[in-house]
């Protein structure tokens, strides 16, 4: 596949639209159990966080999966975007997924 | 110098990617590598002779991005469009692809001559990941080549690369967003035609749409009318994506990235669990993982401290003759005496850097270069965050223990300067090992072990009490822990000891000056005969309140240069190491809670003047040598009550 194919491909299957109100049935990352993976619907919270966290490649589209958390609500060990990512728990509460 | 023949050429790339292993193999110099991301927080720059040519290289701090305006990262974005290097090789962690793509492509937009490293292709082969090296080339237009860098292997065809590379200005395919979105930028592009700024005008028109703040504000002093058009645009296009158009951006980038990955990564899936996912599950889990922390940190404290203790009692046999060979050959009237004190000084250091600080900072090292640093950030996250900071602060913490003074200085990794301030605050009441020696010397040797344990919990509780008032004073807000969690590797002799030297150099260089010349000044003064009268002045807050022996005034004040001479010179004054014949258990007790909370020392006070401001230090100096007596007070009434 050649690169302007990528991006033909790219403009097509982008995950953009959904309201921070569209939660019906959504379930927040840390609300996963060990394990279980999803796709994220979106990211919710301040500029600098959401830009944060796209440099990072969590964003809309991305499967992520819980690898595991910890005691208390603590943070939560993710894999996304091929690579493993601790988050603490109040932002794993603002990235709502949708459970594959 | 033939001016052709100079090239520089910068290293950038995100944490944990090489960066530094890369910077070290090419010019020697001995940057400090981690396993755990952020580590390189000022720039490093060495310099590396290759075929006639003389090749500068500065590597950046490990940085996500180019657009969130930390510190690091506009330092970074300004050095790579102002200074115009020659090449900027980006450090690609081949293990992490996608996430490091999303920074590549940001690079490319800057349109600066690119050369890929793709590091750690070892790791990524042993994890069963291969790159196509010469698809992600062709897909990307520009070099890639593989590298190790822990080895070295790939890096001369790097530099040959570097040498060999026409100057060019960007033929390159560019990658493209969306149709609105590039219909934006051209739009906004051909409105700033002219502009009179050193960057490329499609990534001013990228950047604008992405409302970033400083660029917007460089347009709008010169085309004001292109400010008006970006932000026209960016409301049409959240219009069309109910999304911020940052986001969106950032969206649209980390998919292009996540497409490429697909395109050039194969990664064999049907293995078993690996060895290092399975020390993972084991280290990072609910139970065993808080089990584990608690024997592996207390393991390494103790055998540091046992060590410590035996190699500081040959050190002290071979001193204490050096001293009467001094007396006798040297004399001990005043300047002699003066003199003396210097030499102690010196000694003294050597004393608790080789016992205790040097094999304290070597564990450590093997710990954090073996990756198990990220398990305990992981797992003390939450705890942290009732103090208002996150889990990486653990690490600062760590630090301290063996010294406060690289643990002040390693709390430049936490991301805000409120969570900074109150990290470094928090990490002067960690007992320090000179404050170890002082309570197993004292409380552990003749009060019971069991005391000297309590006292270094009843340091924590007290941590956590400070913590989390703190927070409370600090106004702004907590920072959510977002961490890379790095891979378990086989800890490298070469890179730990290193870091344990750069470690140790801070304590050196930073400590070892202000304690020698401070040692002197109260030597003087001691010697001057004043310190009777100083005892008398003091003796309302240590008789009195206290209910210490007079004589400890003197200590106390020596102590601030180092607290383990309190115990040194505790012995001297009262002509015995037998503590228990000159003082009680609740004397003991009381002396040890003050010298562990009073003063940080004064090798810590110059770093909180460095990293904070003269203010800001002498009220923390103030505030906790307040703090500790009447907390000392209350603790020698408490026990009055309990212990008789």
């Amino acid at each position: 596949m050649k690169f302007d194919q990528i991006i033909v491909n790219m403009s097509n299957g982008m995950h953009h639209g959904h309201e921070a109100g569209e939660r019906a049935g959504g379930v927040s990352l840390a609300g996963l159990e060990d394990g279980q993976t999803g796709v994220i619907v979106s990211v919710t919270g301040g500029k600098m966080l959401t830009k944060r966290l796209a440099d990072l490649g969590i964003t809309a589209g991305k499967e992520v999966k819980v690898i595991r958390k910890t005691l208390f609500s603590g943070p939560v060990q993710v894999e996304v975007a091929g690579s493993k990512l601790v988050i603490g728990w109040g932002l794993a509460s603002k990235i709502m997924v949708e459970i594959r | 110098m033939n001016e052709e023949k100079k090239i520089n050429i910068v290293l950038a790339g995100q944490g944990n990617s090489g960066k530094s292993a890369i910077f070290n193999y090419l010019t020697g110099l001995h940057q400090h590598i981690g396993n755990w991301a952020g580590k390189t927080i000022e720039k490093a720059e060495g310099t590396l002779f290759y075929r006639d040519h003389t090749i500068d290289v500065l590597d950046l701090p490990g940085i996500y991005s180019l657009t969130t305006l930390s510190d690091e990262e506009l330092i970074s974005r300004e050095y790579i469009i102002k200074q115009n290097p020659d090449r900027v090789i980006n450090v690609v962690d081949s293990t992490n692809l996608e996430r490091s793509l999303i920074f590549t492509l940001q690079l490319l937009e800057l349109e600066c001559p690119l050369i890929i490293a793709l590091n750690m292709t070892d790791l990524a082969k042993r994890k069963g990941i291969t790159v196509d090296s010469k698809k992600l080339q062709g897909l990307l237009n520009v070099p890639v080549i593989a590298t190790v860098a822990s080895r070295g292997s790939g890096l001369s065809k790097i530099i040959d690369r570097v040498i060999d590379m026409k100057p060019c200005k960007s033929t390159r395919k560019i990658h493209k967003y969306g149709k609105e979105i590039e219909q934006g930028i051209e739009k906004i592009s051909n409105r700033l035609s002219g502009i009179d700024l050193p960057y490329p005008l499609r990534w001013i028109a990228i950047k604008m749409l992405e409302k970033d703040g400083d660029i917007t504000a460089l347009v709008s002093e010169r085309k004001p009318e292109a400010v008006d058009e970006a932000l026209r645009i960016a409301a049409e296009i959240e219009e069309i994506h109910g999304h911020d158009s940052p986001l969106v951006i950032a969206d649209e980038r980390s998919l292009l990235a996540s497409r490429i990955t697909r395109e050039t990564v194969r990664i064999a899936r049907d293995r078993k669990l690996s060895l290092n996912e399975r020390l993972d599950a084991l280290t990072t889990h609910k139970v065993t993982g808080y089990l584990l922390m608690i024997l592996i940190l207390g393991g390494m404290f103790l055998s540091v401290f046992s060590f410590g203790n035996w190699f500081s009692e040959q050190l002290d046999s071979v001193f204490s003759g050096l001293h009467k060979w001094w007396n006798a050959s040297v004399g001990t009237t005043f300047w002699p005496a003066l003199g003396w004190s210097a030499v102690e000084s010196v000694l003294a250091l050597v004393q608790i850097a080789f016992p205790y600080i040097f094999p304290f900072y070597i564990l450590l090292h093997v710990l954090e270069d073996w990756g198990y640093i990220a398990r305990i950030s992981f797992l003390m996250d939450k705890f942290m965050h009732k103090m208002g900071i996150h889990g990486k602060a653990c690490i600062s913490f760590i630090i301290g223990l063996g010294c406060n003074v690289p643990g002040c200085l390693s709390c430049r990794i936490m991301e805000s300067r409120r969570e900074r301030f109150i990290t470094a605050v928090l990490v002067t009441l960690v007992p320090c090992s000179a404050v170890s020696v002082i309570v197993f010397g004292l409380v552990g040797k003749y009060v019971g072990l069991l005391w000297a344990l309590g006292l270094y919990v009843f340091a924590m509780i007290l941590i956590f009490i400070v913590g989390k008032i703190s927070s409370k004073l600090m106004i702004g807000e907590p920072v959510e822990l977002i961490m890379p969690m790095p891979d378990y590797k086989t800890p490298q002799i070469r890179t730990i000891l290193s870091q344990t030297w750069d470690s140790l150099k801070e304590f050196i260089y930073i400590a070892a000056p202000i304690v020698i010349v401070s040692g002197i000044v109260i030597q003087a003064i001691n010697l001057a005969g004043w310190m009777p009268a100083i005892a008398s002045v003091m003796s309302p807050v240590t008789v009195s309140w206290l209910g210490l022996p007079a004589v400890t005034g003197i200590l106390l004040i020596f102590g601030i240069l180092r607290k383990e001479l309190i115990l040194v010179m505790l012995a001297a004054y009262l002509g015995t190491t037998n503590f228990n014949e000159v003082l009680s258990s609740t004397q003991m007790i009381t002396l040890a809670v003050v010298s562990m909370f009073y003063v940080p020392c004064v090798a810590t006070i110059s770093v909180l003047w460095k990293e904070y401001g003269w203010k800001k230090a002498l009220v923390i100096t103030l505030a906790e040598t307040a703090f500790a007596i009447v907390l000392a007070g209350l603790v020698k009434r408490g026990l009055d009550v309990f212990m008789v």
